[in-house]
């Protein structure tokens, strides 16, 4: 089917929602929402102060896209369900019904202008979890099957194929049998290699299938860590994806039995701890929406393949030489992974003694901007535009600091940085954490 | 009844009226339910709650403010108009006279606020991206502070204003509930549970610089 022919079909799915498909929606709306979105729904004062926190908003100023207005077309189908007011004069609180106009609004603006960044949550007055609430909208719009057909996709070749790229088994070990030929070679030493389903091991890892697809070099680099760490880790044959768009789309089912996958390796491997590799979305997913999503804690540990190599620097378990990496380095921060999930300094940690030449970018860490790439944004292929000029905010960002290299811990960023680097010529080299590192990496056994 | 008195007795009724709905409003939000969280906490959700009621509520900690400052302080001297404004009812119900200099702090209070409260009123007027996500009931509950404070300040100059201070305190009361300043309740909800969320992940506060 034809980019076009699923916009179309798409679109008159929209304006042909049955009262049925409306009133389903609507009841998962309900169910979905706990006390404190119903707190949160309740609280916004329209100060508009949130509007310049958002790079789409900064970028191409349309109202469409303040965080303010997207928070209010939830908040109206609330209002309207559950508050007296807005049943009673729906036009003095703003109470909407959910219907197709309200439905084709709550695609345009919370798909379609929208990264679930977070920004506007953290800087908002009132501290209303912003990004949260559309989350939630677009969970009720998963539920009658409205998620954008390219992000839909995405989450369908994920629960189908094992992985978002739907790379086959065979073509995943191929991968790794190059990949462990290049690193006896890279290290030259015939007895390194990278382990597959080996059980009782330290670590689990997991990477985004963009890697083994289209950077195996970024495998390699980590890889390579490892084997310099003397790590006893080890890949799954079958589950490795640390990615999952559920989280975007907002499909709680699709995201749990995605990630129920990486939890059910990690028993079948006895491994001690899952290591995430650099995706952001995929650590924000793994890492704290997954046990919600499966309802239980995780009897084993989740970290960030950051936090592995600080620690392996820490304890002087690997070497690195900053003089191998002279050009100036700057470094984004993959919004999941630091303003949503927490590792901040892990990684500023790291290229400080990998590279020669390191600079921030401004506003960086929690306040960074979003590069423009999360919430699904990469997959949605009828909103590129608006992607790419909301990209304009963290170009600008990149351009002001003069580096030659920027890193940038998160494959969807990279993907983002890659595109935003041709369209404004920023002429950059786009580059992982562990690239960084592997290149600075001295190799003493 | 003296009409004076039946208004006193019309004002304690609002507000009682004005608790027992901002309770049972707390309570519906509340009936949502709460489901447990699983993920493992990585930094402290007490952390975060004390940050969002201290360092966080500096004007340098978050956008909308640093961004924002003459906004950021018309909204406290706003506050605090409205909280001495209040106190002119409150005197006038429990018959207690104000020293002078109580009530000239009080005045200047009112001054400020009131002339915010305008600014604000202004700017959600004017500016096209605030008409935007404006609905009624923000131009509603603003006029309706700004008439609060008005009277308020009358009523400290001249006694035959208190009735209408007393009005507008009634309705102010009765609408609370109903409308956006419903935040002075929620306002501590979504400051709780923004220090939780960003707390508990280890984002806030801002963890120490590993050099």
């Amino acid at each position: 089917m034809s980019e076009d022919t699923k916009k179309d079909s798409y679109e008159e799915h929209i304006s042909g929602l049955t009262p049925a498909e409306l009133a389903k929606a609507l009841q998962t709306f309900c169910d979905k929402i706990e006390f404190g979105d119903a707190a949160q729904l309740n609280s916004c004062l329209h100060c508009g102060l949130c509007a310049d926190t958002c790079h789409y908003y900064l970028a191409s100023g349309e109202l469409e896209a303040l965080p303010a207005y997207k928070l209010n077309l939830v908040s109206a189908v609330f209002k309207n369900q559950h508050t007296r007011l807005g049943k009673i004069t729906p036009a003095l609180t703003g109470a909407k019904a959910l219907d197709a106009d309200m439905v084709s609004r709550w695609v345009d603006s919370l798909y379609g202008r929208c990264s679930l960044c977070g920004r506007c949550a953290l800087n908002c007055t009132l501290g209303i979890n912003i990004s949260r609430l559309i989350r939630l909208a677009r969970t009720t719009l998963a539920s009658v099957n409205l998620v954008p057909p390219e992000l839909q996709s995405t989450v369908n070749t994920a629960v189908d194929k094992g992985n978002n790229m739907g790379i086959p088994r065979q073509e995943w070990l191929d991968t790794l049998q190059w990949l462990d030929e290049e690193l006896q070679q890279e290290v030259s030493d015939s007895a390194a290699h990278l382990p597959i389903d080996q059980s009782d091991t330290r670590l689990f890892y997991t990477v985004n299938p963009r890697e083994p697809k289209f950077f195996p070099l970024s495998l390699l680099a980590t890889a390579k860590i490892f084997y310099a760490a003397e790590e006893s880790w080890t890949f799954s044959s079958d589950y490795y994806d640390v990615t999952n768009y559920g989280l975007f789309s907002g499909d709680d089912e699709a995201s749990g039995v995605i990630s129920a996958r990486l939890r059910d390796s990690m028993h079948k491997l006895r491994a001690n701890t899952l290591v995430l590799g650099e995706c952001g979305h995929g650590y924000n997913a793994n890492r704290w929406e997954a046990p919600e999503w499966l309802a239980g804690a995780y009897g084993f540990e989740v970290k960030s393949i950051l936090e592995i190599i600080a620690d392996y620097i820490r304890q002087g378990r690997i070497k690195l030489d900053p003089s191998r990496n002279q050009k100036r380095v700057t470094l984004h921060d993959p919004c999941n992974l630091v303003r949503l999930g927490g590792i901040i300094e892990e990684q500023r940690f790291i290229l400080k003694r990998a590279v020669s030449d390191f600079v921030e970018m401004y506003p960086n860490r929690a306040q960074n901007f979003c590069c423009g790439g999360g919430g699904g944004q990469l997959s949605m292929t009828r909103f590129s535009k608006r992607r790419i000029e909301a990209g304009k905010i963290k170009a600008e960002q990149i351009r002001a600091t003069g580096a030659k290299i920027v890193v940038a811990p998160c494959h969807n960023c990279v993907d983002q940085l890659s595109e935003l680097n041709k369209e404004y010529k920023l002429g950059v080299e786009i580059k992982t954490v562990s690239e960084m590192v592997a290149e600075a990496l001295v190799i003493e056994h | 009844m003296s009409l004076i008195l039946l208004m006193r007795l019309l004002v304690v009724l609002s507000a009682i009226y004005c608790l027992i709905a901002l309770t049972v409003l707390v309570a519906r939000t509340f009936s949502f339910g709460k489901w447990p969280r699983y993920a493992k906490a990585q930094g402290s959700s007490a952390k975060g709650i004390v940050y969002a009621f201290g360092q966080g509520m500096l004007p340098w900690e978050k956008e909308s403010a640093s961004k924002h400052l003459p906004t950021f302080f018309g909204g406290i001297a706003y506050h605090l108009g409205i909280f001495a404004a209040l106190l002119i009812p409150a005197a006038g119900l429990l018959q207690i006279h104000l020293p002078d200099i109580a009530d000239s702090v009080i005045r200047i209070l009112i001054v400020i606020g009131l002339v915010s409260g305008i600014g604000l009123l202004i700017k959600r007027l004017t500016l096209p991206y605030m008409r935007f996500i404006s609905c009624i009931d923000d131009y509603v509950a603003n006029v309706l502070v700004e008439l609060l404070l008005l009277s308020a300040l009358l009523a400290t100059f001249h006694l035959a204003w208190c009735r209408v201070m007393m009005i507008v305190t009634i309705v102010l009361l009765l609408y609370i509930p109903m409308g956006k300043i419903r935040h002075c309740v929620f306002f501590f909800y979504s400051r709780i549970l923004f220090g939780k969320f960003f707390g508990r992940r280890g984002t806030l506060p801002h963890p120490s610089i590993q050099d």
